[in-house]
């Protein structure tokens, strides 16, 4: 089988086990990036660990592939230090793309050319490459072995795409929306192999606008939006960060429901939608709800309430990104 | 913006050899440009090698026949078909595909692409001319510079028009955002291009001052009237070959500067 990276599995293995600070792999430091008519990265930090997954977790044009590529290399920076495995993402890309694989969004290979003769051929860039045909049948491409590019199914050619970012026996795998257009098996099946391949001390930057795709395999995420780090934590964490600030939705026509939650402390803010009222607050804000609702001899009715996952923090904090900037540019 | 660093340490010398290779082997596998470039010509050489009244001398060629006067017309042919056909197209697709922005993410820069699929058209030039020269001399008694002097002329004259031609593709290649820019630049261009190498009608028939000069400053016509003069043993003079030249190097210039590798 493939093993590479053996020692470095070894040592970064502790390091994750204990959370003890590791020198980080990727250092990005007030990232900025503008093309012509907008602002791709307005300001961008991040740092990510030896061996782990750290996701990069967005809308669609909120500035993630721009800062990977940033990271490496292929596009220069306005503002900012970058710096990846102690290089210089610019000056010394040539050395960073022999020790960081790279899978980009809207990147392929030619109609015509065999999966075999494409994995031979990427081997032969890098100094020390993996073995190949090992590496298809891991991610069950031997059958593929000598079918053209164009005739691959969207999930086989998304594992060449692995297979080609690994070649090289990279330290760091970059993976730009690894999923996208996969149907859901083919995504789970993905996501198993991705986590294999941290398993062998790869550290994996793992782009995506997928929630359940971050929250099931990042051990660290940051959220961007608008070209800024909004948050950044295990996904756990910003669950837990939304859930401080719940949301429950009941049925509460009038505006006796406003009279009532008014002065509860639980609660935060009443937003009225229709014949139902949506209650923000944090703590045991239900059990809050409830009550005040008893206490005035009213039932509380068709009470629903949200569990927090990462998609609420998602919303919740670009929510409040969005509340931000309006103040800022009022 | 890339750079077209060639660290040639052995092992990037045999990842670019590999290169190469796979590349011919993927135009193999849909042979467009070289049956156009070469298969085309080689049709027309045997066709008018064949008519009687087209291998006659004629006073009106100056006491040479018409498929003595043609064959540098095909020749043209070929370096225009790989220079405008198979370059631009090739590597507009692989721009659009993102085949090129994968690539820069390897150790192994864009650059390399463009010099393989370079390579590839040039060895197709050879090839394409080589077929021409071969069978006109040996089927259809195409006279070839007889001394070593004509001959190196004769080549120098070649040198410089595939230089040209293959300058212009790199052009076209660069300013082709996508294979169909790549196909339209092909058709807007080939046929005038073609015309001023003597492919429809010999120029000399024309009579017109104005064409005679326009296909004097044209790639083409440059090329053609250096094929012809130094197939017949004669000095081209030094004007067509500076034309050439100039061709060659203002069109690298260009595409070294206009080239997008997205």
């Amino acid at each position: 089988m493939y093993t590479p990276q053996l020692n470095r599995t070894q040592t970064s293995a502790p390091a994750r086990a204990t959370g003890e600070a590791a020198a980080p792999v990727i250092d990005v430091s007030h990232l900025h990036k503008a093309y012509a008519t907008t602002i791709a990265v307005d300001d961008v930090s991040l740092t990510v660990n030896p061996g782990e997954i750290f996701g990069i977790l967005g809308r669609n044009g909120a500035g993630k592939t721009t800062t990977v590529e940033c990271i490496t290399g292929l596009r220069t920076p306005d503002r900012g230090s970058i710096s990846v495995l102690g290089l210089d993402p610019r000056h010394d890309r040539h050395e960073l793309h022999e020790r960081v694989g790279v899978q980009l969004q809207h990147s392929a290979l030619p109609d015509r050319i065999r999966v075999g003769e494409a994995v031979d051929l990427y081997a032969s860039f890098y100094r020390r490459p993996a073995d190949g045909r090992e590496l298809l049948a891991t991610l069950g491409l031997e059958a593929s072995r000598y079918h053209y590019f164009a005739k691959l199914s969207g999930g086989q050619k998304q594992r060449l795409s692995i297979v080609l970012a690994l070649i090289g026996q990279p330290e760091i795998a970059v993976l730009d929306e690894l999923t996208t257009g996969l149907d859901p098996e083919a995504r789970r099946d993905t996501w198993r192999l991705i986590e294999g391949v941290r398993d062998r001390g790869v550290t994996i930057v793992l782009v995506t606008h997928l929630m359940e795709e971050a929250e099931r395999l990042c051990d660290r995420v940051a959220l961007i939006d608008r070209g800024r780090v909004i948050a950044l934590d295990r996904p756990a964490a910003l669950g837990a960060q939304a859930s401080t600030s719940q949301r429950i939705r009941l049925h509460s026509p009038g505006s006796l429901g406003e009279t009532i939650l008014d002065g509860v402390p639980e609660v935060s803010r009443v937003e009225r939608r229709g014949q139902d009222i949506v209650v923000f607050g944090s703590g045991d804000v239900l059990t809050a709800v409830v009550l005040a609702f008893d206490r005035a001899g009213v039932r509380a009715e068709d009470v629903r309430t949200e569990t927090a996952s990462l998609e609420d923090a998602f919303l919740t904090l670009t929510d409040e990104s969005t509340a931000t900037n309006a103040e800022m540019t009022r | 913006m890339s750079t077209l660093s060639f660290a040639l340490t052995p092992r990037r010398r045999r990842a670019f050899g590999l290169l190469v290779a796979t590349e011919m082997k993927i135009g193999l596998r849909r042979p467009v440009a070289p049956i156009v470039a070469v298969g085309i010509p080689l049709a027309l050489l045997v066709i008018f090698g064949s008519i009687p009244a087209t291998t006659r001398p004629t006073a009106a060629f100056g006491g040479i026949s018409f498929f003595t006067l043609y064959v540098p017309s095909l020749l043209v042919f070929v370096l225009i078909a790989v220079g405008l056909g198979g370059l631009p197209q090739q590597l507009a697709a692989y721009r659009e595909q993102g085949v090129l922005r994968r690539l820069s993410t390897t150790p192994v820069p864009p650059s390399w692409l463009l010099a393989a699929q370079l390579l590839i058209s040039l060895m197709l030039a050879i090839i394409g001319i080589t077929i021409l020269l071969g069978v006109g001399a040996l089927a259809f008694g195409l006279a070839l510079p007889a001394t070593i002097g004509g001959g190196l002329v004769a080549l120098a004259s070649l040198v410089l028009t595939v230089a040209a031609t293959l300058g212009l593709g790199l052009c076209a290649a660069a300013l082709a955002s996508s294979p169909q820019v790549a196909g339209a630049f092909q058709a807007l261009f080939f046929y005038p291009l073609a015309f001023f190498s003597g492919l429809y009608i010999p120029l000399q028939e024309i009579h017109s001052q104005v064409v005679s000069t326009i296909a004097k400053v044209l790639p083409t016509g440059a090329g053609f009237n250096a094929l012809h003069a130094s197939f017949l043993g004669h000095s081209p003079g030094i004007e067509p070959l500076v034309v050439l030249a100039a061709w060659a190097i203002g069109c690298s210039v260009a595409a070294a500067r206009l080239f997008r590798w997205e």
